[in-house]
């Protein structure tokens, strides 16, 4: 797991979202496993933009790169070039 | 309260409230450790980014710029009068959201602000049947939202919450609405500008679709954006959703006291935390039995963090019983045989 996913699971821990579990498998749905909703994933959104300084255009806000660590972490990678 | 809880020395999470840790050296929650007060930076430019949207609305698009989410209660009809102050130009549409429970007081305080601010009234209204199976669904359900959410707002309150949003939002891609208004404290979000792009829309219609069909609602559609209407959509579709509290800042009391003196009605509703939907006491009171989660602890903690909410005044409200009354008619109106 990268930096990035380790800042995300501890944001998620910090603010409760994880509900109880210890740890994320990097490819798993985080909305189809209820740990996050479109509010919490805005809320994940604001945090990685500050967290990173970085601007994350609501454009790439799609399923296929913002529902799985793998895919969050990717994109945040590639905003920070 | 059992006599080992322990309450948050900063705000109104106590540790009997699952997912909540007082750090037994700090005596803080984890959320009051993790907490960062918004910088007199942010809020500026938080303030100067509201101004300059609402200064100029994208022209010829429809017949409003706003849509205001308004449920006749103090936030939002104080929200919709200051709006128009601030910003007297905007052509508002202010939907309220007839679920069934809401008070007559209240339909008659939303319309009085309405005509107050000269904005267009509109009353959504949904199968009432339909309406009141759904809510019954999603008091018996368990985990149908994630659990954040579960602090956030009961599961009664988010389903009828997330209903609001989906037809709202559909109503401003019809009208070609630039903006959406929800008048929602700061302890209830954390972000002043939302911008929803077409995939976003498609992906909460689905969320929102996928926590419908756990609680076992059949009828779904009705509560979801019109598919057809979304994907006819051009997909440079933006719609932004602005939550004013968290530019203007947020005070109750105040903004209470400004709406009585505008002429709005207080109803008979014998609930601390709603000032028009009858639901909420009833909604509360099933979220604790389920979770052991009162849900309004995380919204009014979150306000005593910013510095918008008194402790004790929390406490007292969290801890205000509610009337046997106001349960026993939402029970009846839920379970009419």
């Amino acid at each position: 797991m990268n930096e990035v996913s380790r800042d995300i699971v501890q944001f998620l821990k910090s603010r409760g979202f994880l509900d109880g579990k210890n740890s994320l498998n990097e490819h798993e749905s985080l909305t189809e496993t209820g740990v996050i909703d479109s509010i919490g994933l805005l809320q994940l959104i604001d945090y990685l933009e500050s967290r990173y300084k970085i601007e994350i255009p609501m454009e790439i806000i799609t399923p296929e790169n913002f529902d799985t660590l793998s895919g969050i972490s990717q994109s945040v990678t590639n905003l920070k070039k | 309260m059992a006599t080992d809880t322990v309450i948050c020395k900063n705000c109104a999470l106590d540790s009997k409230t699952p997912g909540i840790t007082i750090n037994a050296n700090t005596g803080l929650c984890q959320f009051c450790e993790h907490f960062t007060p918004l910088s007199r930076e942010k809020k500026e430019e938080y303030r100067a980014q509201m101004d300059t949207l609402f200064a100029s609305p994208p022209k010829h698009r429809g017949t409003y710029d706003v849509i205001m989410a308004l449920s006749g209660g103090v936030d939002s009809s104080y929200a919709l009068y200051r709006l128009k102050e601030e910003y007297p130009h905007l052509r508002i549409l202010a939907v309220q959201f007839d679920n069934g429970f809401i008070s007559d007081t209240a339909f008659e305080n939303a319309q009085k602000f309405c005509e107050l601010t000269k904005s267009t009234y509109f009353r959504l209204v949904l199968d009432n049947n339909l309406l009141r199976d759904t809510f019954k669904k999603a008091s018996r359900s368990m985990d149908a939202f994630p659990g954040f959410a579960k602090y956030r707002a009961s599961d009664m309150c988010n389903t009828c919450m997330s209903i609001i949003k989906q037809k709202i939002v559909e109503m401003a891609i019809q009208t070609k609405t630039p903006f959406i208004v929800f008048a929602f404290s700061p302890g209830q979000t954390e972000i002043p500008f939302v911008t929803l792009t077409k995939p976003f829309m498609v992906w909460i219609r689905k969320l929102f679709d996928g926590q419908l069909k756990t609680m076992g609602v059949n009828e779904r559609n009705l509560y979801l954006m019109d598919e057809d209407i979304i994907s006819s959509t051009p997909p440079e579709t933006e719609i932004m959703i602005i939550h004013p509290f968290l530019v203007w800042g947020y005070d109750k009391q105040q903004f209470k006291k400004e709406c009585i003196r505008l002429g709005w009605t207080e109803p008979d509703l014998h609930d601390p935390n709603s000032s028009n939907c009858l639901l909420n006491a009833y909604a509360i009171k099933n979220h604790y039995d389920k979770y052991h989660i009162h849900s309004y602890a995380y919204d009014l903690s979150a306000l005593i963090r910013q510095g918008n909410l008194k402790r004790e005044e929390a406490l007292k409200t969290l801890h205000t019983g509610f009337s046997d009354e106001a349960i026993r008619e939402v029970q009846r109106k839920l379970n009419p045989e």
